[in-house]
């Protein structure tokens, strides 16, 4: 299950081994494209890897702390330190590629 | 959903729209009525076989018939991207998302070369979608480099969010007057920045903005499919016209060099065959 980030829910991510935020918003195509393929791997990394999403509208402090300038961004956090990001809608096996890459 | 979607109406996406139809799929063809400029504008065509001395307008007017007696209609849109799924790929096209089973890209090559640091930039600072990230500027001072059709209607939307739009126009068409859209006849040069883009460079000025928004009608290919592997400027193929996205099939000019009507419509012929054949081993 991908987690919404309202406001303390940043806290879990810093704490988690590997957390996955896809920084998004509601009216933006690619992101909404992406959402589906976050959740399935979500479930497929289930126990290892932590799924967020950051809404930019409602959490514009997170964006800005985290240079976001474009969404979807995917930043990969590991011990509460952002290590990868990337941008844009990908296909799974890409995504996969990503997040294996950098987890 | 469609099982084929064809996007492009070059000789490459025709012809492979007519085999597909011929082999019975249920098509959606993305493009123009007019079919493709680089065809209309030939002087004149001497190496299409059955054709021969005759000018680009009757080469397109003999295919747009084709086409019609086959019953193939064109859905004139454009397609911003296309998403790769497991089972499936979405087309966003204007505010529509269509579904289909396979997809072949025909939409010829992108002319005209990047803006200096503009493809560096991408994602920081530069977009190719006023829709897509226009409320990331709300509020802030943005550039327009309008060349597309739907350019000026985009910078509209923008100075509805945004504070100011700086526009500056490739085409004639303008956005309508508004007190917060500027029009600038300058012709932007480079796009610098530090850690994002924040100026545009332009013959004869220089302007600071939040973001620079570049609007082409045709997007490089690396944009319209995410997750498509290039080879250069061209889509990589093999014979097959398969590209490392199963289910995904290009052809014509943005599959590779020569530029040549009957090569682009040979491969659109083999890419329709192709989806055909991968239609056929998913059932
Ligand atoms: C002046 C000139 C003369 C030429 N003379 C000859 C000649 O004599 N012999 C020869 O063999 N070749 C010639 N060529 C080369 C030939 O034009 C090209 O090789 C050929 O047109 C390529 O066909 P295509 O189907 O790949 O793409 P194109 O003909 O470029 O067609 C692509 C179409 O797809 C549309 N499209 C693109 N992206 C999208 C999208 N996202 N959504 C919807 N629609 C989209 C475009 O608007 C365009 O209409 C000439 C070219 C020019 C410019």
């Amino acid at each position: 299950m991908v987690k919404v980030i309202r406001r303390n829910e940043f806290e879990d991510v810093k704490k988690a081994g590997v957390a996955v935020v896809d920084f998004s918003a509601t009216w933006c195509n690619p992101c909404r494209m992406l959402a589906p393929v976050m959740e399935e791997l979500s479930d497929e990394y289930a126990g290892a890897v932590e799924f967020y999403n950051c809404d930019v509208d409602e959490n514009g402090d997170l964006a800005s702390e985290y240079g976001i300038t474009s969404i979807p961004a995917i930043i990969i956090f590991k011990e509460g330190k952002a290590t990868a990001k990337t941008v844009g809608f990908q296909p799974k096996a890409n995504m996969k590629s990503f997040i294996d890459a950098n987890k | 959903m469609y099982d084929i979607a064809i996007v492009g109406t070059g000789p490459a996406g025709i012809s492979a729209a007519i085999t597909a139809k011929i082999r019975n799929k249920s098509i959606i063809l993305f493009g123009s009525r007019t079919l493709s400029d680089k065809m209309r504008k030939a002087h004149l065509i001497e190496n299409y076989p059955g054709f021969y001395h005759v000018t680009g307008e009757q080469l397109a007017d003999s295919l747009s018939r084709h086409l019609e007696q086959m019953g193939i209609e064109i859905t004139e849109k454009r397609v911003g991207a296309v998403y790769t799924f497991d089972d499936r790929f979405s087309l966003s096209a204007g505010q529509d998302i269509i579904d289909a089973k396979t997809v072949i890209i025909a939409g010829g090559i992108v002319n005209g070369r990047p803006i200096k640091g503009e493809e560096e930039f991408l994602g920081r600072g530069v977009s190719y979608c006023a829709t897509c990230d226009g409320f990331l500027y709300k509020g802030k001072k943005v550039a327009v480099v309008g060349a597309s059709e739907d350019a000026p209607a985009e910078a509209e939307f923008l100075s509805e969010i945004c504070s100011e739009v700086l526009y500056f126009p490739a085409g004639e068409k303008l956005p309508k007057e508004a007190a917060n859209i500027k029009v600038i006849k300058e012709k932007p040069a480079e796009i610098k920045g530090s850690m994002k883009a924040d100026t545009l460079i332009t013959d004869s000025g220089e302007y600071k903005t939040d973001c620079i928004f570049v609007l082409r009608d045709a997007v490089s290919p690396g944009t319209l499919v995410p997750g498509i592997e290039l080879d250069g400027p061209h889509i990589k193929v093999n014979l097959q016209m398969e590209t490392n996205l199963p289910g995904l099939f290009a052809c014509g000019d943005i599959a590779g060099t020569p530029y040549q009507y009957i090569k682009a419509a040979g491969q659109g012929n083999t890419a329709a065959l192709s989806a055909v054949r991968y239609l056929g081993k998913k059932q």
